[in-house]
């Protein structure tokens, strides 16, 4: 079936940074893209876990009498009798990934952990099997939130985002003519994926694990279950090809993929682990609920002088997680002097994960916060504060920016939202019963760089075939890799056809921090330019070739056909080159591992399972996109309820490989900051620490009716300082700043400031 | 009346116009039938709860839930799923306007978002972006794809209006 | 969820004898909620009787002095009737602002209102112990709670448990009556009885006996119908359970201004669909203006007691009546 383009792909020239369709549209609009869980294997048994429901403590008994005797049991795996495991030190402990590891010992860390798995030959009969296990627990007290009395606050002086210190803060806020501090609050939030965790899991008879799970990173879910079950890298197999949704909680495997594999072992055939949605809130995927101190201080006429971040966060029993919010702040204003310090509080939950832009987004929220509040109280245009504080280096590290079209985000998103005709006064804009606000707010997100490894094979038919283990998470790597390696080559977009997520392909590091479509673009690049010029040494020395010129260089690639620049022979298609020369297929893989290390096994290794290389992809420029996003709201004065009426984003993300697919994202985590800003929180009941609202119907996500239009501008350039094809990323830039624009204009609208996301009805009426 | 016992009796089922004889008990759902049972993926578990649409299907052609229909009770109704949309190989107008617009990016909702907006064409609920927005309010997309997911339906809904389109 | 035996009945005589014929026996309408609350854990029938194919029970009738619609029924065939649309407002609005769309397509009016709290300890028996509704005697784990959600009028020690419906809403305002049928003779129950308050006896919603079945709701016509409206407040926009509604209807006299009519109804706060009798006595014979109307409303949360979140549902309810009332009277 033929792929809808709104533009002809038949025209010249390159396919990088045209508005192409997603490769993959088809196969997820006829329902074909096979996602984990529907990898049809015969003989499948059906595996459900069962949770703690206390907090704290120990397991008693667990009786296991009733569940036995239920139909389609075949065996209920517990602490008691599950298989040892290895730890997986493949991450900093709680930097991403849990360190608890299921059914290993008697110890309840949190309300919600796997203590048991009922394995059945069917869906229906595991989960009523489930139900029906006793268990009886020696409970001990519980933390059960950030502001749990009994909490104690941990000191974590080697967080990335804590101890940093440039000036002398104290000095600079008593001598600063104006001064603010301010606490903001975010509450759990969850990624809430639509396709929930789980796995299929299949051990082969030579002591291969093959799992099909969704993930945002199947080499470390590779490593991950090689360190767990003891077991060479290489006798495992992760498969990933499509992806519903992460956001952060499928970058590492968790309990749910390591269990499925655990019962797979014991049974000796494949499991389907299907976690429910609820179980999918109370074991995985949440940012910790989060307190931040800003304090500034600024000179009457607005210049900034001071930034204080004082950040406290949860995390879980066994590790610290940080989720830092002083990254925006470190680099969004030209402040001499900044302090930020990070603290946490171990809670009874289990180890928080990455939410899109973790750090960032509520980082943002609390900075841009600020800003507007200082703005009022300098009274000031918001952006106008903002461009008095413009920072024209990086103030962290002194380097120049690779690109900051900061200025330009401003002015472009000012224009299409018709910032100018904003009465600056908070409640002076109605309709009706409505109070109007407009609010403004802009974000950061660094670009980063780990290496990544591709195949690009030439077939014999001419068609092309680029493989890689990265993932497609949403984002559009089929797209946009198809459209580099058609550029790389000169051949029809058409013709390449691009594989992902399986660990059997050549390795790629994690889909996450925005990092994969530049990164694995790069790599696929490097490779198609290396396939191509084997391809022209055949053309130009192979005895079978029509062709007398001898040097690469002097042909061209067009269309899928070969022909000497100087017009001196006919072009010849690529398969017929092919044939000539009697090659079937011309296979090459590259990496754009450093050269001095990548011919260490053992390095490589390093590249694409941990975060080792992960890195600024300058060492001589500070690289981040940038965003300026600008929001109408309407308040309800009777009911305060919010409702967002517009949204405008410009956006600094340097080269746009495909920007229909990077406006979608944009759109995307401009949506998902809306629900952050006004919708979702999770409750939990203090008694008992477990969440109450563990589904979505109770936890609020935005409708299709929240949304109204948004407007998306790009304002980037290429940016080869950022990434080999000069793009910057895209991904998670969408969230950064729209809670806070959202709150912001909430203010304009009420002149109530609310600190505490999110800004319900109650916190306005 | 037609009794069918707790140990499971056949359940004749008529999907995409295809009948299929299951031997399932009667707790299981048309959702888990269509997945597990007759092996048609394409129809998606998000929340099974009723709570999110991703498992949207037709039965005799109208949009339901199939988490919250047992396979049962919809037995000899005419069970439409995402496989069953596109006919002899050409996509259905919603299919290529969802592709056109670019109204998905993982893809998981997308299948409940398309029947959902069949439905919702075939209801005659597209005469403005808020009625299209109200009416397709029973599918989460937590990508965030909704604005795109407005504009499909409202293109689509006017390419088989004007003929170009064929109704289902 | 548990197993069952499934029974598919294709006539009522028949449907009532199955029921009767085990304990445990449940009908099976729409099943969005039955379904739901069976992979809850909450509901654990020992055999569903299906209704959904009895023949009959799905006729709409709006005649001139009553609206009748039939159990089986679809929310979105009643919504979308068109004299109900045109006609009589309220009961197609609160209809439509409910669920979603795939939902109302599924479930049926008998089903609305037999649909069941959403109260997060209500719906996990395998965590929470306490729940008086679901094992009466256990007590309530909402009381202290997460309870924004929960009711603040018609509650009780036992119970504070929020009825989810907005059609009910409508039914309660505008004085239905609910057919029954178990075999014997029809009975007809005015809705303001079907509706029980928790008292001590929370497990018990409805005065129905187990081999009962509802066969149709019927509305009587009035003026105040006609000028009726439904407005549901909520986090987000669509898709959600309503943090306070109100169904309402108003006449007015001759002279325009002075109000002959008047239906108040209260959803989402209470533990049964709230008609506000005292607001309506308040405002009849008095002048239809909007201070009028908002001093009435605040008599529309009488009696109302909060337990720590859920208190911004006393604030919230009266305006949502009165912006009702100003909506269909033409103050917008």
């Amino acid at each position: 079936m033929a792929v809808p383009n709104s533009e002809s792909l038949k025209s010249n020239g390159t396919y990088l940074g045209r508005r192409i369709a997603r490769s993959d549209g088809v196969a997820k609009v006829t329902g074909r893209a096979d996602y984990a869980l529907e990898h049809d294997l015969a003989g499948t048994v059906h595996a459900v876990i069962v949770e703690s429901t206390v907090p704290s403590g120990r397991i008693g008994n667990i009786d296991l009498a009733a569940a036995r005797t239920m139909p389609g049991v075949l065996r209920i795996l517990t602490h008691a009798d599950a298989l040892p495991l290895k730890s997986c030190p493949m991450v900093p402990a709680g930097s991403v990934m849990e360190s608890f590891l299921p059914l290993q010992d008697d110890r309840i860390r949190y309300n919600g952990q796997p203590i048991a798995l009922v394995v059945a030959d069917s869906f229906d009969h595991a989960t009523e099997a489930a139900g029906r296990v006793r268990i009886d627990y020696k409970t001990e007290l519980a933390v059960a939130d950030i502001d749990d009395p009994t909490a104690t606050l941990i000191d974590v002086p080697g967080a990335p985002s804590s101890g940093l210190a440039r000036g002398d803060a104290k000095g600079a806020l008593a001598a600063a003519a104006v001064r603010m501090d301010v606490v903001y609050t975010t509450p759990r939030e969850y990624s809430c994926p639509m396709e929930p965790l789980g796995a299929i899991a299949a051990w082969g008879n030579d002591g291969g694990l093959t799992v099909w799970m969704p993930s945002q990173w199947a080499e470390g879910a590779r490593r991950a279950f090689s360190d767990w079950f003891a077991i060479p890298m290489n006798k495992v197999r992760v498969v990933s090809p499509f992806v519903g949704g992460g956001f952060g909680v499928k970058v590492t495997a968790h309990a749910d993929s390591l269990l499925a594999a655990m019962a797979a072992r014991e049974m000796r055939r494949p499991v389907k682990l299907a976690l429910s949605r609820p179980q999918n809130f109370t074991g995985n995927g949440l940012r910790p609920a989060i307190r931040q101190k800003l304090t500034l201080g600024a000179s009457e006429d607005g210049k900034l002088q001071v930034l204080i971040h004082e950040n406290t966060s949860e995390t879980s029993v066994d590790d610290d997680y940080v989720e830092g919010g002083a990254a925006t702040a470190r680099v969004m204003y030209a402040v001499p002097n900044l302090s930020s310090t990070q603290k946490l509080v171990r809670v009874s939950s289990f180890t928080p994960s990455w939410k899109r832009a973790p750090g960032e987004a509520i980082g943002a929220y609390a900075l841009e916060s600020a800003m507007d509040e200082l703005a009022y109280k300098l009274k000031l245009d918001p952006i106008e504060l903002r461009l008095r504080n413009y920072a024209s280096q990086d103030p962290e590290s002194a380097k120049p920016w690779s690109s900051r079209r900061l200025r330009e985000a401003y002015e472009a998103g000012a224009r299409a939202f018709g910032w100018e005709r904003r009465s600056p006064e908070p409640r002076s804009m109605r309709d009706g019963r409505e109070l109007i606000g407009w609010g403004m707010a802009g974000g950061a997100f660094p670009n980063v760089h780990t290496p990544g490894e591709a195949r690009v094979t030439i077939a014999a038919d001419g068609s092309i075939e680029v493989a890689s283990s990265g993932a497609d998470i949403g984002g559009g790597t089929y797209t946009i890799l198809a459209q580099t390696a058609a550029d790389a080559l000169g051949v029809p977009f058409e013709q390449v056809r691009v594989r992902l997520g399986d660990t059997s392909l050549p390795r790629a590091p994690v889909a996450g921090v925005s990092q994969i479509a530049n990164l694995l673009t790069g790599a696929v690049d490097k490779t198609a330019r290396a396939a191509r010029e084997e391809l022209l040494t055949l053309a130009s020395s192979h005895a079978g070739s029509p062709f007398k010129a001898k040097r690469v260089n002097d042909f061209t690639i067009k269309d899928g056909k070969i022909a000497p620049t100087d017009g001196s022979a006919e072009a010849v298609m690529i398969s017929e080159l092919m044939r000539m020369v009697g090659r079937d297929r011309i296979e090459v893989t590259r990496n754009t591992m450093p050269a001095e290390k990548a011919s260490s096994e053992a390095e490589q290794r390093d590249a694409y399972d941990s975060f080792k290389y992960m890195g600024p992809p300058s060492s001589t420029h500070a690289t981040y996109a940038w965003c300026a996003q600008f929001v109408e709201v309407r308040v309800d004065e009777d009911y305060g309820t919010v409702r967002v009426r517009r949204m405008v984003g410009a956006f600094d993300c340097g080269r746009l490989y495909n920007p229909k697919l990077a406006e979608s994202q944009w759109k995307g985590g401009m949506i998902m900051g809306m629900g952050e800003a006004l919708l979702e929180a999770i409750h939990i009941d203090r008694r008992y620490a477990r969440i109450t609202n563990n589904n979505l119907a109770d936890y609020v996500v935005p409708v299709n009716a929240d949304v109204p239009d948004i407007e998306v501008i790009s304002v980037g350039e290429p940016d080869f300082h950022a990434s080999a094809l000069g793009g910057k990323t895209v991904g998670e830039i969408g969230v950064v700043g729209a809670a806070a624009a959202i709150a912001n204009a909430v203010f304009h609208a009420t002149g109530k400031r609310v600190r505490d996301l999110p800004i319900t009805m109650e916190k306005l009426m | 009346m037609v009794k069918s016992p707790i140990t499971g009796g056949g359940v004749r089922l008529r999907i995409n116009g295809s009948e299929h004889l299951l031997q399932i008990e009667p707790r299981v759902t048309l959702l888990d039938a269509l997945r597990e049972y007759v092996h048609l993926n394409g129809t998606k578990k998000g929340c099974d709860q009723g709570q999110c649409g991703a498992c949207t299907v037709h039965v005799d052609g109208r949009r339901v839930l199939a988490c919250l229909t047992l396979a049962s009770q919809v037995e000899g109704l005419a069970i439409t799923t995402i496989e069953g949309l596109a006919v002899n190989g050409s996509l259905h107008p919603v299919q290529e306007a969802f592709i056109r617009h670019d109204a998905f990016q993982c893809g998981y909702c997308t299948s409940g978002q398309i029947m959902s907006a069949v439905g919702c064409i075939d209801e005659g609920r597209t005469e403005s972006d808020t009625t299209v927005r109200e009416y397709m309010s029973g599918n989460l997309c937590r990508c965030g794809a909704y604005p795109h997911i407005v504009a499909a339906v409202r293109d689509a809904a006017q390419a088989m209006d004007s003929g170009e389109g064929r109704s289902r | 969820m548990n197993n069952f035996e499934y029974v598919r009945a294709t006539a009522i005589p028949d449907a009532l004898k199955a029921v009767a014929r085990q304990t445990g026996s449940r009908f099976l309408a729409g099943g969005t909620t039955m379904v739901d609350l069976m992979k809850c854990g909450v509901e654990l029938p020992s055999a569903l009787i299906d209704i959904t194919r009895l023949p009959g029970l799905d006729t709409i009738e709006a005649g001139p002095t009553s609206v009748r619609i039939g159990a089986l029924s679809r929310m979105s065939d009643v919504a979308d009737h068109p004299t109900i649309r045109k006609e009589f407002p309220v009961l197609s609005e609160s209809l439509w602002r409910g669920a979603s769309a795939q939902l109302r397509n599924m479930a049926t009016i008998g089903g609305n209102l037999m649909q069941r709290t959403r109260c997060s300890y209500f719906r996990e028996p395998g965590v929470y112990g306490a729940c008086n509704k679901r094992d009466p005697g256990s007590g309530c784990a909402a009381l202290e709670g997460i309870n924004r959600g929960h009711a603040v009028l018609g509650t009780s020690p036992s119970c504070i448990a929020t009825n989810p419906g907005d059609f009910a809403v409508a039914l309660v305002a505008f004085d239905a009556t609910v057919h029954v049928e178990n075999g014997k003779a029809q009975r007809r129950i005015p809705i303001d009885d079907f509706f029980l308050l928790p008292g001590d006896t929370p497990d018990l919603e409805h005065p129905l006996s187990s081999d009962e079945l509802i066969v149709a709701v019927e509305v009587p016509t009035s003026s105040a119908l006609r000028r009726s409206h439904y407005l549901k407040v909520r986090d987000r926009e669509s898709y959600e359970f309503a943090a306070a509604s109100a169904a309402v209807g108003l006449e007015l006299e001759a002279d325009g201004r002075t109000i002959r009519d008047v239906r108040i109804a209260l959803g989402g706060i209470a533990t049964r669909p709230w008609r506000a009798r005292t607001a309506e006595e308040a405002l009849v014979g008095r002048t239809f203006d909007e201070p009028t109307v908002r001093g009435a409303s605040r008599l529309a949360i009488e009696g109302a007691v909060d337990h720590g979140e859920n208190r911004f549902k006393i604030d919230l309810a009266p305006r949502v009546v009165a912006r009702a009332l100003l909506t269909v009277g033409g103050i917008t």
